[in-house]
């Protein structure tokens, strides 16, 4: 028998009762388009944390003041331990290290911001020139902070544009004076608009020279540094050398938490992905019971067309073309349904975008190949057993019976 | 052309054994009109079945074309079957939901023939048994009479040696039954072996050779 024959065997059957077919392509359309959109889902997921990561600068490290392994049991106080802060002296140290491109020293406070009569209470950040390029800030006018030795400061600060467009509205705020607390700073530059990152809203801040910001909080001890290493290669020895560094300054007490962006990446990169081929097993599920759907299907075919096999068999049908219709007709069967299946989970996941743009939902290509794959194969899986049935009728019973 | 020798078969019923054939000997010439009578229960359609390779014996030979057929496989048979045995069957046996040239071309399908070369025998075969005008019609559609004349015109279609005919008539009215008998007849005209099983003893009287069956054996071959 030839391909096209077969093919145009099995369409006939499939058309000659439409409403069984439809059934079918329903079932297995549901299991791969399930399982698209929670792959897309999951996998949406997964890449925006990655984003988020992202926006937060590239080989990133972030060294936190206090330690986070569990010692002692006993108060600082009575072994003579006092907790020790991030200074300002320890972020200079780094320069030392070759495997640190930059660094940024950062203090973090809630300051109250005139500008006029306006006056807003916003978080207000102290920093250095270098903080721009580690962020990966963009500026949308004016510049950043000037680069300089950190220990002295200019009255200037840069501001976000919800912040630029509250106290100034479309009045123009580059070489504005603006009041925080009781100092008064010149705005030498706008943030470009770039919206949340993990929780973090440069829209509503305003920067200031580290020393500004020393004085106006009244503090030496810094919120973090970030450091970015040479390369994505360098990251291990730039975190090794970063504990090194404050170790010795810190006389000899690993006082301080380093993070890598990778880790943490890494460590939710894990976790999601998990979660995603979780989901996706449980929606794989349905998948084989489209299969077992398929099989009940065409043991009842088997049934209806004893006749039909019987008279194939007398026309000189070998028991293995029998079989081959049978899975030809499942295979359509799983292909329409596959198809069908995409479609629509492709339509779910435009749709979830709709609804969220900001999380880039995709099928990740495997989900893509594996759930058309597994309807394919539970289809011809569940059809070897009604085939062999079908294949071993006895033609002259089957033709006997009316 | 078709050699028989010591031919039995034996069915368990319910427990108990049945001889349905008892070493039937029997031979067929290339070009004969053969009809198989007797009371049901006679043995006459387990007979046709082992002609048609459908069943197989439980003891003796079966020579067809003058090869051994007893003991192919299984694969083999539906091949010998496809290429040399023509089936008419009571009940038509049509394919509900081909259209009647559909339902010719069956067998040329199955046996991989190339579309190409399917399209004039097909053509051929309407045009032969009138059914030209009937060619895009479901069976539903179709008459008795068109219907057996279809499955005449798809047992034809791999020009077989031998047409078995498993009471042709049974299913139709008097008058469609002899015009589907003369479509039979024209086949043996032009040269086709025709076995045909009846209980109707008008229409075994119409052969040329008429076999009588009782209890699993021939008991009567008359010829003229």
């Amino acid at each position: 028998m030839r391909l096209a024959d077969l093919f145009d065997f099995a369409w006939q059957v499939l058309r000659s009762s439409i409403s069984r077919t439809l059934l079918i392509l329903l079932a297995m359309g549901i299991g791969v388009a399930a399982v698209v959109v929670v792959t897309s889902l999951g996998e949406g997921a997964r890449l925006y944390v990655a984003n988020q990561f992202g926006s937060l600068g590239t080989n990133l490290i972030i060294v936190l003041p206090g330690r986070s392994e569990t010692s002692g049991g006993m108060p600082g106080v009575l072994i003579g331990k006092t907790p020790r802060n991030l200074t300002l002296e320890d972020a200079l140290a780094l320069k030392r290290s070759h495997a640190i491109r930059r660094f940024a020293p950062l203090i973090i406070g809630a300051g109250d911001v005139r500008a006029g009569a306006l006056s807003r209470e916003t978080p207000v950040l102290g920093s250095t020139a270098e903080l721009m390029d580690i962020r990966h800030m963009e500026m949308a006018q004016g510049s950043f902070l000037p680069p300089g030795d950190p220990r002295h400061s200019q009255p200037v600060c840069v501001i976000g544009a919800k912040v630029a467009n509250e106290l100034f509205g479309s009045r123009p705020a580059l070489g504005e004076w603006v009041r925080i607390g009781d100092r008064r700073f010149r705005v030498i530059g706008i943030l470009a608009a770039q919206g949340q990152s993990l929780g973090f809203n440069t829209d509503e801040i305003v920067i200031v020279p580290l020393a500004a910001a020393q004085a106006l909080f009244n503090t030496e001890s810094l919120f973090r540094i970030l450091v970015e290493a040479k390369s994505r290669e360098q990251i291990a020895a730039a975190k090794a050398d970063v504990e090194e560094i404050v170790r010795l300054r810190h006389e000899g007490e690993r006082d301080v938490t380093v993070i890598t962006q990778d880790a943490v990446l890494a460590t939710f990169d894990r976790i999601l992905r998990a979660l995603t081929l979780t989901v996706a097993s449980i929606a794989a599920i349905s998948l084989a019971v489209a299969g077992i759907l398929i099989m009940n299907v065409m043991l009842i075919a088997v049934t209806q067309r004893r006749r039909e096999i019987g008279l194939l068999k007398a026309l000189g049908a070998t028991g293995h073309q029998i079989q081959l219709a049978f899975f030809t007709e499942a295979l359509l069967l799983a292909l329409g349904g596959a198809v069908a299946g995409l479609a629509v989970g492709e339509l779910g996941r435009s749709f979830a975008v709709q609804m969220y743009p900001a999380i880039p939902f995709q099928a990740p290509w495997w989900a893509l190949a594996a759930a058309p794959a597994t309807a394919l194969l539970t289809a011809v899986l569940f059809t070897v057993a009604p085939a062999r049935r079908a294949a071993r009728l006895d033609p002259v019973q089957a033709l006997s019976r009316r | 052309m078709i050699r028989l020798s010591g031919i039995a078969r034996t069915f368990l019923v319910g427990g108990e054994e049945v001889h349905a054939l008892r070493a039937v000997d029997l031979g067929i010439a290339h070009g004969e009109y053969l009809s198989i009578m007797g009371p049901s229960g006679s043995g006459k359609s387990t007979l046709l079945n082992i002609i048609g390779l459908l069943d197989r014996p439980d003891t003796g030979t079966y020579e067809l074309d003058a090869k051994n057929v007893t003991a192919l496989s299984d694969d083999e048979l539906a091949r010998v079957r496809r290429e040399k045995i023509g089936f008419v069957f009571q009940f038509f046996h049509l394919v509900p939901r081909l259209t009647a040239a559909q339902n010719i071309e069956l067998p040329m399908v199955l046996a991989g023939i190339d579309p190409a070369a399917r399209r004039p025998r097909l053509a051929r075969l309407l045009a032969e048994y009138g059914l030209e005008e009937r060619a895009g019609h479901r069976p539903d559609q179709l008459s008795g009479g068109q219907c057996q004349r279809v499955a005449i015109a798809r047992a034809m279609s791999m020009g077989p040696t031998v047409i078995l005919a498993d009471e042709p008539t049974g299913n139709l009215d008097r008058h469609t039954g002899q015009e589907v008998l003369g479509v039979l007849e024209r086949v043996h005209h032009n040269g086709g072996t025709v076995v045909v099983v009846t209980h109707d003893p008008e229409i075994g009287a119409r052969s040329q050779r008429r076999l009588r069956m009782l209890d699993g054996a021939v008991v009567a071959d008359e010829k003229g």
